[in-house]
Formats: structure tokens, C-alpha cells, sequence
């Protein structure tokens, strides 16, 4: 095996943040020089996630740090940064060298099986590795067990004030109320960490940043639109920078990436174009559980080796809760709790595999899907649990088989891409009978 | 009954098909975050499910593969092939495992037209006045459920009948553990679980009868000479083998901070008169049974370094189960908390099928050595 290249002094101790941010400035500079302006916004607004978490003390603000789905505008309306500890790994996935650095420093105190996503975030916090001080912990009781590892660690690494929102296993009414009574006693927390009232200076810049996250939202929900249409304009790999709403929901920034992100894809719509880089789409591919965060270019080889588009996958799609009525703080308070509930059912929110099975009818009858793949992220194991009754279901009522893949989504060393295509491949061409048009050339 | 049913470490049945053959119903459930106290005013016999010498779960891995933890795996072997013959299931999020036992089992018995009472309670993961009044009305629908389910209406009066017999159960099992505390206990690790595991399988009369003749009986046993005394921590452990393997290389297990041992038990149910189920609410949410919650770290980890002092413990076996996170990272804190206190600690990885005992032997008969010098 080659030796992983170092994008850091492996024996000097490392800054995280600085070293993110430094990387992705890298990206951005290269795109600048090559002169690709069509897909700078791209990279602008992981930039400026990066960035803003950098430089958040610097501009006056303090910085939360969350794990789960919890309520960023109100954190934005008490002049903080939430830091999505997410994107760390989802980030570092690509950089084998700096992920399997904190991935095995997590190995040393917790098991193997861990999710990975669990595992990074806290080997950054064990290393002390972070590059910035946290001024507080927001997170939820998700329903995976390696966060029940990971987040008290990290709440006593951390040591800064905390809440924990706790998310029910039912999302119904009785479960947006629980989460909504939760929600109103996160506002003393945040005004005791703050110094800042919830008066009405608060509520109307309240009321600003979720307009600005109800047009995200908006925006969110006729991508998904545009995803449903054939040929699919949209290639898989949107779908992975599009989980970025999560921390910058209620930024301009945001909203306008996704503005951004519509017009082209309606402009490729009426220019007749597809995502294939084929010469047609010839498969709409569902891909059922976590993304690939370690290896995105997966989607783009089957995009180009067989016509198969990633048209939805199990974490990015979302119901889109729009908030009806700024006005009203418990309407308010309900539709943000369905909000957090509603979220996919692997890391952001608990519930029966039923749940599932719902937006799995969602997506495969709104986006047309004949290619059904569970790419199974290894850590999840609770995913995993319900494989079989959702694989069955989609048999049954699709008549699609589905591909089983195991793979890390976070840890690139786990599977290798020639291993990974050649399953995928193997399954296109033999099991779906799916040309391989690179064998044209 | 003999007392020595309280040794058969074998999952039975028997109490659940004497309960059924007089036309009522038996129930299982999983994790500790089901109250028994409410399936006992509804008249309907609790059994807690366990896998002990489940050694093949071939059908379950089908369902649940073979990322799960196989000792969630493992009861949903017994639900499938017949071991357990129950009338339903009652199941909380106590870890995602057990829920997605909840999930396979209602898809597979309703694809096999088994008639079963299923019902979910979600145990939330934190312990607040707004977690607790959750906690409490999703107990409140078990009530409805379960009532409605056996025709027999819980009331605030059965309950706390209910509640005066686990409390006398609580009790009984605190005498038992008070003789582990001896010098030379007269009760070896290995029964002592074979003892809280028979809670499982009987009706809470006859268990508290048999805990009673075992206790009355004790002063008779011969006390045990062991080279150390240890405690044992971590996942699900529901088979008494693991412990004699450790026992057998010279220690005596004579504490333990298990969800079928002491954490099973626990302290006694005060109950409020104005608020029952509340009460009941309040006492399962704050006891720490395992590491599921969020907030209960550090409470957990004073409780198992109170106990080793209590118990005069030379050193704790913490085993984990392959897969189960929830028991996964307790080293980073509790190993030095340990250490503090003079006390090392051994971590050891297992299956719910004990397949690697020889390995245990040396790695124990190494932890025994170590500690004697
Ligand atoms: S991938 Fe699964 S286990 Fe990992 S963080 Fe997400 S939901 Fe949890
Ligand atoms: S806590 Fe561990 S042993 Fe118990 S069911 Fe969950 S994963 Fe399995």
C-alpha cells in the first residue's frame, strides 16, 4: 500500500480549524487561477462555514458547538456561530492522513465499531486539536449509540456550559411538543450565556434569520423538485454539499448558494442537459443510508461509467419544514421542533425503521428510482438493524433488488475505490444489465 | 418450589406457560426502562428476555446482520425459533439494539401471522422535569395499552401493590448482595447472577419465596477462599458461565454494576400517594442502570468506585460487548477514577455465544496474577 500523503507535520501537534481552513482556501485559489467561475460557489460557501467558526471571536461572537439536530436560529439570534462538530469529519473524510489521525486516537479509548463520525470529532477534542475554544455544547440525544459515547467525553473535554435537547423516539404530536417545551427552556441558556435578553430587539432579529432559513428551506424543497424531473440536471454530488443547511440555515450566504445552485440547475433543465456526462441518464439511483462523505467521486463515476445519476439519498432528503408564522412564538417553538424530528432518520433523528419505509415511499415513487443501493456506513450499526425489513419492503413494492455495500463514510482506509467500484460495477452490470459507457472510448 | 430453580441458569418458559394455561398473558420486554410493577397490576406476567446459551443466531443475523450486538441478535433468535412462546413485546430505546429488536420482531410475526401485543415506550436520555413528565405519560399509554390488553384495569392501588412486591424483591436482593461483602462470601459471582437472572423467568411471588429460603438457608454454605476479589462492569451479560470461567482461576466476583445484576434491583421505590405512576416515572428515569443517558456519567462512575470500596474490590473486569456502544467508552474516565483508588482495571471484548472461554481463562488467571503481587 502507498504510503498516505501528509498534508500536515504528523509529529507536531495540529490545528484543525487553521488546517481546514487553509485547505479549502487552497481549493478556492486553485479554482480561481483555472478561472471556473460557474463553480466557485461551490467552494465559497464551505469558505465561509470555515471561516466564520475561525474567525468567530474575533468578530465579537461566540461560538456553540452542536451535535444534532438542535435550533440554530436562536443561536443566530443571540449573535452566535453554531459549529456543526458534523462537519468535521465530513470534512476531513477526504484528507486520509489527518482523518485516520484522529480516528485512531478515539481507537485508543472507545471500540473499533464506533461510527466514525463520532470517532473524529472526539479524537480532535482528545488530541486538543480543535484550534478554537468553544464558548458552549448544544446537542440532542441522537439516536445512535456512538454518540452516547462521544458527546459526554466531549462535554467534559469541552468544559464550557452545555444542554441537551433529548429527542424522542416518537415524531409525532406528542413528540413535537415535547421538543418544543424543550425548546422554550433553551432560551434562559442562551441568555445566561449571552448576557443578551429575549426581548423584542432579540425576537425581531429572531424573526429576520428565519425568514432568511424559511428561504433556504424554500429553495431547498425546489431543488428537490428539480432532483425529480428526468434526465436529473443535478449531480449526486449537491446533495452532499447541500447538507451545509444545517448549520447556516437563517445565513444570506446560504440561501444564496442554493439560489445559485437552482438557477444553473434550470438553466441545464432548459438547455436540455443531464447530470450523466453520458450520452443519456440511463438510471436514478437511490443511495439509502449515510452519504460517502470519504469518497464523493463515487457518484461521479457512475454518473460517467453508466448514465446512473444519484437522484436522492436516505440523508439528504427532507421534508422541508417551512415555519407558517413568525409571529407566533409556540407555533413557532412546534414547527421547529418538527423541524429537528423530521430530519432523515439515521444520525439527526431516532424513530421506527416505519419511518423509514415513508420516505423511502417518498423518494422512490416522487424521483423515479430504479437503482436501489444501501450503501451501509459501517458505524451505524442501528441502520444496519433495519436493513432487511426496508431492502424487502422496496423488493416487494418496487421490485427492485438492492445492492448491499459496507463501507466507512467517514474513514477512507476502510474500503478502497477500486474495491467500491468494482462491487458497485459488478452489481450494474451484471444484476441491473447497466452498459459501461467507458468502454466505449 | 426449591430454591435451587434459582440456579438454573437455562431460559425455561415454564412460569410463562403455567400464566398462559390459566388464560392470562406473558409478556416480554428487554431493556430496564420497563417497569414491571405496571405489567403485574395488569395482571399480566412480565418476562424479561435474555439469550444465555443462544449459540447460534443465524436467522437473526439475517435480519438485525452481523454489525449488531449479539446479545440483541440473540433474543431475537429466541423470539424467531420458538424459544420464547410469549403473547407480546414491550420495548423502549434503552439502547438503539432493543428497539430494532421491537422493529423485526412486529415485521416478522405479523409476516407470520403470530398474534402479538406490541408497544413502544420511549425512555428519554436525559433526567429533567420536562424528560420525566414525558417519561411519565408514555408510561401512562403502556397503562392504557396493557389494561386494555388484559381486561384488567391498573389502578393507583395495584400498583402500589405491585410496587410493594419488587420492593420486597429490592430488598431481599440487598441481603443477598450484604453477604458478598464478607470476607469469605458464602456465594460465588457466578450465582449471584444465576440468582438475578432467575428473576427473569418467575413469577415475582415465587421468586421472592425462593430468594427468602436461599437467604434463610445461607448461613450453611461454606465460605469461598479466593486468590482476589473483583467486580464486574459493562454491557448485558445474562450467562453465569463467563464469571465461573474468571472464578475458576482463583477470584471471586463479589460486586457487580450489571443491568442483570445489581443495576436489575436497585434501591428501593418510594412512591408518592398523590402521583403513582409519577413516582414510578421519577425512580426508573434517575436509576443508572448503564451508560444509555447522557447525563449520568459521572453519577454512574461514583456509584461503581462507592461499590468497589464498599465490596473491598481488588479489581474490576470491564467486558463489552462486540458492537455495543452504549458500554463502549467508559475506560477514559473510569480507568483512572479506578486507579485513584488503587483499584486496576481488565477490558475484555465478548460475544453473547461464549466461543472464546479459553482465551477468558488466561487473560483472568493473567488480571488474578497481577493483583496478588
Ligand atoms: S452514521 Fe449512524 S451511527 Fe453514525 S452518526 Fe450517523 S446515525 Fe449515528
Ligand atoms: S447496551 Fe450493549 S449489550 Fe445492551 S443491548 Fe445495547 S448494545 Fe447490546
Amino acid at each position: 500500500m502507498s504510503k498516505p500523503r501528509q498534508n500536515f507535520d504528523p509529529t507536531k501537534p495540529v490545528n484543525m480549524i487553521d488546517l481546514t481552513c487553509e485547505q479549502v482556501d487552497s481549493i478556492y485559489q486553485h479554482m480561481l487561477t483555472k478561472g471556473m467561475p460557474e463553480i466557485m460557489w461551490t467552494v465559497e460557501i464551505q469558505k465561509f462555514t470555515w471561516e466564520e467558526i475561525r474567525d468567530a471571536h474575533k468578530n465579537g461572537k461566540k461560538l456553540i458547538a452542536f451535535g444534532g439536530p438542535v435550533p440554530v436560529t436562536i443561536m443566530r439570534a443571540f449573535d452566535c456561530v453554531p459549529f456543526f462538530l458534523d462537519t468535521i469529519p465530513t470534512r476531513i473524510a477526504s484528507m486520509e492522513d489527518l482523518c485516520g489521525r484522529f480516528i485512531d486516537e478515539t481507537e485508543k479509548y472507545a471500540p473499533q465499531s464506533m461510527c466514525a463520525i463520532d470517532k473524529a470529532q472526539l479524537g480532535v477534542m482528545l488530541k486538543g486539536e480543535l484550534g478554537v475554544q468553544v464558548d458552549a455544547f448544544v446537542h440532542a440525544t441522537v439516536p445512535c449509540d456512538s454518540a452516547r459515547i462521544a458527546y459526554p467525553m466531549m462535554e467534559r473535554l469541552m468544559d464550557c456550559p452545555c444542554f441537551t435537547f433529548d429527542c424522542p423516539f416518537r415524531h409525532d404530536d406528542k413528540g413535537f411538543k415535547y421538543v418544543a417545551e424543550q425548546i422554550e427552556s433553551f432560551i434562559p441558556f442562551m441568555e445566561e450565556l449571552t448576557g443578551l435578553k429575549w426581548d423584542d430587539e432579540r425576537k425581531a432579529k429572531f424573526k429576520e434569520i428565519n425568514e432568511e432559513s424559511n428561504r433556504a428551506y424554500e429553495l431547498l424543497i425546489q431543488l428537490g423538485d428539480l432532483r425529480k424531473k428526468t434526465p436529473c440536471v443535478l449531480p449526486g454530488r449537491m446533495l452532499v454539499l447541500n447538507a451545509i443547511i444545517a448549520p447556516l440555515a437563517g445565513t444570506p450566504e446560504v440561501t444564496e448558494m442554493l439560489q445559485t445552485q437552482l438557477d444553473m440547475g434550470n438553466m441545464l433543465a432548459d438547455m436540455g442537459m443531464t447530470a450523466t456526462r453520458c450520452p443519456e441518464e440511463r438510471y436514478r439511483v437511490c443511495l439509502m443510508q449515510n452519504m460517502l462523505w470519504s469518497n464523493t467521486g463515487i457518484m461521479d463515476w457512475m454518473e460517467k461509467t453508466y448514465g446512473a445519476i444519484t437522484v436522492m439519498d436516505g440523508f439528504g432528503y427532507q421534508d422541508g419544514v417551512i415555519l407558517s408564522d413568525l409571529d407566533n412564538w409556540e407555533t413557532v417553538k412546534y414547527e421547529m421542533a418538527k423541524m429537528m424530528l423530521l430530519v432523515p432518520m439515521i444520525h439527526g433523528a431516532t424513530g421506527p425503521t416505519e419511518y423509514w419505509l415513508k420516505s423511502i415511499d417518498k423518494m422512490y415513487e416522487e424521483y423515479s428510482v430504479n437503482v436501489s443501493i444501501f450503501m451501509g456506513h459501517v458505524g451505524c450499526k442501528h441502520t444496519w438493524a433495519s436493513g432487511k425489513i426496508v431492502t424487502d419492503y422496496i423488493q416487494e413494492k418496487y421490485g427492485l433488488p438492492t445492492l448491499y455495500v459496507d463501507v466507512d463514510a467517514i474513514d477512507p482506509r476502510y474500503k478502497s475505490n477500486d474495491e467500491l467500484r468494482a462491487q458497485i460495477g459488478e452489481y450494474m452490470e451484471s444484476v441491473v444489465g447497466a452498459h459501461n459507457f467507458t468502454k466505449d472510448a | 418450589m426449591s430454591y435451587q430453580k434459582l440456579f438454573e441458569t437455562k431460559v425455561s418458559g415454564e412460569a410463562a406457560k403455567a400464566w398462559q394455561a390459566q388464560g392470562k398473558k406473558a409478556v416480554g420486554y428487554v431493556c430496564c426502562h420497563v417497569p414491571e410493577e405496571i405489567f403485574y397490576a395488569a395482571d399480566v406476567l412480565p418476562i424479561r428476555l435474555r439469550a444465555t446459551d443462544c449459540v447460534d443466531s443465524s436467522d437473526a443475523e439475517t435480519w438485525m446482520t452481523s454489525f449488531s450486538c449479539s446479545f440483541a441478535r440473540s433474543i431475537l433468535q429466541y423470539l424467531i425459533d420458538g424459544t420464547y412462546k410469549l403473547d407480546g413485546l414491550v420495548q423502549t430505546d434503552g439502547c438503539m439494539m432493543p428497539a430494532r429488536i421491537m422493529d423485526n420482531w412486529e415485521h416478522i410475526s405479523k409476516k407470520e401471522g403470530k398474534d402479538q401485543f406490541t408497544h413502544f415506550i420511549g425512555a428519554p436520555r436525559i433526567t429533567n422535569d420536562i424528560s420525566t413528565g414525558f417519561y411519565k405519560s408514555e408510561l401512562q399509554e403502556l397503562v392504557d395499552a396493557i389494561s386494555k390488553f388484559s381486561g384488567v384495569e391498573v389502578t393507583d392501588e395495584r400498583l402500589k401493590a405491585a410496587i410493594a412486591k419488587t420492593n420486597e424483591m429490592r430488598s431481599l436482593m440487598d441481603q443477598v448482595y450484604a453477604l458478598r461483602t464478607a470476607e469469605k462470601p458464602v456465594v460465588s459471582g457466578a450465582e449471584v447472577l444465576s440468582i438475578a437472572l432467575a428473576e427473569c423467568d418467575h413469577h415475582i411471588d415465587d421468586y421472592i419465596q425462593m430468594l427468602k429460603d436461599f437467604l434463610a438457608d445461607a448461613k450453611n454454605r461454606k465460605p469461598i477462599e479466593a486468590r482476589s476479589r473483583l467486580m464486574i462492569i459493562g454491557s448485558a451479560l445474562d450467562n453465569p458461565e463467563y464469571i465461573k470461567v474468571i472464578e475458576e482461576k482463583g477470584g471471586i466476583v463479589v460486586a457487580d454494576d450489571l443491568c442483570f445484576g445489581y443495576r436489575a434491583f436497585g434501591p428501593q421505590l418510594e412512591v408518592d400517594d398523590s402521583d403513582v405512576l409519577g413516582s414510578i416515572a421519577k425512580y426508573y428515569l434517575k436509576r443508572n442502570v448503564c451508560p444509555r443517558s447522557l447525563d449520568n456519567r459521572p453519577a454512574m462512575h461514583k456509584e461503581i468506585i462507592d461499590m468497589a470500596k464498599k465490596y473491598n474490590v481488588q479489581g474490576v473486569i470491564y467486558q463489552k460487548m462486540q458492537n455495543c456502544e452504549c458500554w463502549g467508552g467508559e475506560a477514559y474516565y473510569l480507568e483512572p477514577d479506578l486507579k485513584a483508588i488503587g483499584v486496576p482495571m481488565l477490558q475484555l471484548e465478548r460475544e453473547e455465544h461464549m466461543a472464546n472461554a479459553g482465551q477468558l481463562a488466561v487473560r483472568a488467571e493473567a488480571f488474578i496474577e497481577m493483583l496478588e503481587k
